[in-house]
């Protein structure tokens, strides 16, 4: 297996871009082609990805110049554990979320704006792979840029009301956010001179003591930046509203993909670009960690008194970005292992709500759950995949929502701080009082309710989530190989 | 390796494993669905029984099944205290079993409750085998939740509701437990059970384990304040489930205690950290409310769920007295209990399935119409109150001389009120029932023969007594003959828990 394989971050970006622009081509011309191209892109995108993991994990993390061009001056991308992890969560958990796309948008979407769709979501997978690999801050702005974008429109794309509303709101959110990070990255590069996260961590602890301003200005500026993008409370008030509107394979990618993609960012500029002593001085991570906690339990409580179940899962979504961010502000070895592998198990649990929300609401046209008695009699598959997905986000041990809340308790222990365990499972708690109303109801107690419509569930559709669900009971019974990858990765990160 | 190592593998395995067969080909024919329910649990029955030389000999097995986390596992073990509730529970499961055949006949959804019954088995048993807190836990979870199926299965707003305060009260308990077990691991770097004493120096964080373990394990075992949830769910649900959530489910709270006494902390370290005294005082007032409030109870089932708080009261009382002899009446209680108690369950079903009614001051005169049934209810109620020579009268007598043992003759008098108190509740039933109800009688519309003698046309089917019988008799011997099995498995498992339990 000696393939050159250095080329091929680079190549997934390009082709992911190429297949973008050529979908509104293909769409126009021979509609046929364009689901295909899709799913062949990504596809490539998920193979490639895990083609890496097994490259990366058997000869190690290597650097790659864009162009051949050394940095400073040119752009590196640092292939190591972190970023082919991220890479593959994205592929797969897109890869599922398109193929099941496949038919709950013809349903959702006007014809015409179809082959657009496609191009969007290819585009947000390509940005998403840029920020996962990229080392260059600025770099990692134009992705973020370009997702930012593409995030907002595959949720506008529905074309209703509440959907523009909701995507006005998440681009004039975002942008503000952009413009955060935009500044943040100007100020570190004013007092360095570079923009290569490699050459950062060298530098900044040289010039740190004479530009203290200018560094607590960036770390406010990249907090608030990705932590808008990312829906860290109380960043988080376009959350609920876009992913509530969106399309159901929308709204799987935009909490189970993107607000991840930003808290990843986050830790990348946070832990990789900053050297260590500056949390000792500055107390950033310490505000994070409690916005975190803040979220968790903003995020549970509110939940808990939603009717229209999209708007559940979107307010469930905010507190589990709070565990991914409780575990990086840790900064401890498990509590960061743990909210990485946060970022994979959520990715899976919450695609897979929303998507069976999405059938749900394909085959019944029901949204709130109060209309949802009875359900499991006639979608018992879909509703069995829901509780699992339900028991994974209670943290019950055999799924692997347990194994990222035993590793963040762990990691919290480890520092020394049970008050962050208590918090954990408060939260858990909240989240049986809201998930599990939805299960008993739609098993038990159905007699004398009404006949449901149902239409037919296509294929597709099913697969994807009982996919999903059958990968939240494997990682929960067997995540050790994924463990000691993300050891590897936090071991090089801390 | 000794061959029984896979017989906890197979008695947790084989049950979980016959679920999704047993609910497929209950499509196909009703009589195979009962069969196989059937015979599945007499099955698990005997593969535990076929463990009995070997505990008895004072071996012990303790083995890695696979790593899940890193030093954390799934690991299996076998000692006489697992196999003291391995056998009790499949024995009790067995009769519940073959008990339901003819119970559930007119109730609906039985195509789920056999599954679920079954699987509940499996993972029962799985605690029992359980080699460290990690799978105990697994298992536990795993039980309630499942068995939360059993709760509900009625599906009125009643059982809709009790399920759901049970479920919430179960997440909880699961909740303490998952920050007990991971603050031990925190403290000790491991919670397996075969490295003996885990924690050895109380601190705040060792005190919030145990306190934790207490609520998780509390909860379960129906200690005061964590019942609420029992008065509700134990007569919601059909009578044979009634019998093994009161006779069993609760028992795993107590076996999850025991260990953690014995293998987390050990007696120096709760003694000297006075956190025996919470425990004790939490156990008095479960004992005492328990029975208190059983006697404010019409509903007989609500009697009968009141009751078992009480008596698992004892349960956690005898574990904190530290003595041996206080050990061997708990281990013995755990036993009696699930006889008495399941019997009693077993007869109020089998009255309620016969006549409809639930209510006490219905109940007069039922002993001539049903006298198999009100008989097996009699002697477990006797063994209650405590009356020689029934199993009950021997596990207070243990249970007070533990008392005495440790210097503190309080309990005993606690005991000798609760006892009495129970009377107060058991004996009004029972006399109602064979001695009262001529005039109810004449006054019904029913057609009832006023004969002098036995009338064996209103009995339950056979094989509904034949179980409460099997049971009722069991109460009468373990307690005739001191040296009977389950009495020698206690002492041997005190003794075993006494000298380090390894």
């Amino acid at each position: 297996m000696n393939l050159n394989y250095e080329h091929l971050p680079v190549i997934i970006v390009a082709l992911l871009l190429l297949a973008a622009f050529l979908e509104p081509i293909v769409y126009r011309h021979k509609k046929s082609w364009a689901a295909p191209l899709v799913i062949a892109s990504m596809a490539f995108f998920a193979l490639s990805s895990l083609y890496l993991m097994a490259a990366v994990n058997y000869h190690g993390p290597f650097n790659y110049y864009l162009g051949g061009w050394a940095p400073p001056f040119g752009i590196e991308l640092e292939i190591d554990y972190l970023a082919v992890f991220l890479l593959l969560t994205f592929s797969v958990i897109g890869l599922i979320a398109i193929v099941y796309g496949l038919q709950d948008l013809k349903h959702g979407l006007k014809d015409e704006v179809l082959g657009w769709y496609f191009t969007l979501y290819l585009l947000l997978m390509a940005s998403m792979a840029g920020i996962s690999v990229t080392n260059d801050l600025f770099n990692m702005y134009v992705f973020v840029e370009i997702s930012a974008i593409s995030a907002c429109a595959i949720i506008s794309i529905k074309e209703s009301r509440e959907c523009i509303e909701a995507s006005l709101k998440y681009l004039i959110l975002s942008t503000l956010g952009s413009g955060c990070i935009l500044l943040a990255t100007a100020m570190l590069y004013m007092i360095t001179g570079h923009l290569n996260i490699g050459y950062l961590n060298d530098v900044l602890p040289r010039v740190m003591s004479h530009y203290p301003n200018n560094i607590l200005i960036s770390l406010g500026f990249f907090v608030v930046g990705y932590g808008v993008k990312a829906a860290l409370f109380p960043l988080h008030v376009w959350l609920p509203d876009a992913h509530t509107a969106a399309p159901s394979p929308s709204s799987a990618v935009l909490s189970g993909l993107v607000i991840k993609v930003y808290a990843a960012a986050f830790l990348k500029v946070f832990l990789k670009a900053y050297p260590r002593e500056i949390f000792l001085e500055i107390p950033v991570m310490e505000i994070v960690l409690f916005l975190s906690v803040l979220a968790i339990l903003y995020g549970s409580i509110v939940a808990m008194v939603q009717e229209d179940i999209k708007k559940m899962l979107a307010y469930s979504s905010i507190a589990q970005i709070g565990y991914v961010f409780l575990g990086f502000s840790l900064m401890g070895q498990r509590a960061v292992a743990g909210g990485l592998l946060h970022i994979f198990n959520h990715a899976m649990m919450k695609s897979m709500l929303f998507l069976a929300a999405g059938i749900i609401i394909y085959s019944t046209g029901i949204r709130r759950i109060r209309d949802m008695k009875g359900l499991g009699v006639k979608l018992p598959l879909t509703m069995g995949a829901f509780t699992i997905g339900a028991l994974s986000m209670v943290g019950i041990p055999g799924t692997n929502g347990f194994i990222s809340k035993w590793q963040l308790a762990l990691g919290a222990l480890d520092l020394g701080r049970p008050i962050i365990v208590v918090v954990i499972l408060l939260s858990s708690l909240l989240n049986c009082l809201y998930y599990m109303p939805i299960v008993i109801n739609a098993f038990f107690g159905v007699k004398g309710e009404p006949e449901l419509e149902i239409g037919k569930v296509p294929g597709v559709m099913l697969y994807s989530i009982l996919f999903l669900g059958f990968g939240i009971i494997f990682f929960g019974i067997y995540p050790a190989p994924l463990l000691a990858f993300l050891q590897k990765t936090v071991t090089a990160i801390l | 390796m000794y061959w029984q190592a896979i017989i906890p593998l197979w008695v947790v395995l084989f049950p979980i494993f016959m679920t999704p067969a047993i609910f497929i080909l209950s499509k196909r024919s009703e009589k195979l669905r009962d069969g196989l329910s059937v015979l599945t649990a007499v099955i698990t029955f005997f593969s535990v029984a076929s463990l009995y030389p070997f505990v008895m000999e004072g071996k012990t097995i303790e083995y890695t099944l696979f790593q899940i986390l890193p030093e954390l596992g799934v690991t299996v073990r076998i000692d006489i205290l697992s196999f003291c509730l391995a056998i009790l529970s499949s024995f009790v499961w067995m009769m519940a079993t073959i008990y339901s055949l003819d119970y559930m006949k007119p109730e609906h959804g039985k195509n789920r409750y056999y599954p679920v019954l079954i699987f509940t088995l499996g993972a029962t048993l799985g605690i029992f085998f359980a080699g460290d807190f990690f799978t105990l836990y697994v298992f536990f979870e795993l039980m309630s939740l499942v068995s939360y199926v059993l709760v509900i299965h009625e599906e009125t707003p009643t059982a809709l509701k009790a399920g759901y305060k049970y479920l919430i009260m179960t997440i909880i308990g699961g909740l303490a437990l998952f920050f007990a077990i991971i603050a031990t691991f925190e403290l000790a770097g491991s919670v397996s059970l075969s490295k003996g004493v885990l924690v050895s120096k109380p601190s705040t964080l060792a005190f919030f384990a145990f306190v934790c373990y207490l609520i998780g394990f509390g909860m379960k075992a129906g200690m005061f304040p964590l019942h609420v949830w029992l008065p509700e769910a134990h007569p919601v649900a059909p009578s044979p489930a009634s019998a093994l959530l009161s006779g069993i489910m609760l028992k795993t709270g107590a076996y999850g205690m025991l260990r953690v006494l014995f293998y987390v902390f050990n007696i120096e370290v709760v003694q000297s950290a006075r956190w025996d005294l919470l425990v004790a005082v939490l156990a008095v007032i479960t004992i005492l409310l328990g029975s208190a409030v059983a006697l404010t109870q019409f509903d007989l089932k609500r009697r009968l769920a009141y009751s078992s708080i009480g008596q698992m009261g004892y349960v956690l009382l005898g574990m904190i007295l530290f003595t041996e002899q206080g050990l061997v009446g708990d281990i013995f209680h755990i036993f009696s209990h699930a006889f008495m108690k399941s019997t009693l369950f077993l007869a109020a079903g089998a009255i309620i399935w016969k006549t409809g009614l639930r209510n006490i001051n219905d109940l007069a005169g039922i002993g001539r119409k049903m006298p198999f049934t009100m008989g097996a209810f009699t002697i477990a109620a006797l063994a209650m109150i405590g009356i020689p020579p029934l199993n009950g009268f021997l596990s207070k007598w243990t249970l007070s001389l533990g008392a005495l043992e440790a210097g503190l003759p309080i309990y005993v008098v606690i005991l000798l009120i609760s006892s009495l108190l129970n009377g107060l509740y058991y004996l009004p039933i029972i006399i109602a029932a064979f001695f009262g109800g001529e005039e109810q009688e004449h006054a019904h519309g029913e057609a009832q023969h006023v004969e002098a003698g036995i009338n064996l046309r209103g009995e339950a089917t056979a094989k509904m007594v034949i179980p409460m019988v099997i049971l009722g008799l069991g109460c009468f011997f373990l307690g005739l003959f001191p040296s009977n099995i389950a009495y020698e498995l206690s002492l041997k498992a005190a003794v075993f828990l006494f000298r380090g339990g390894m």
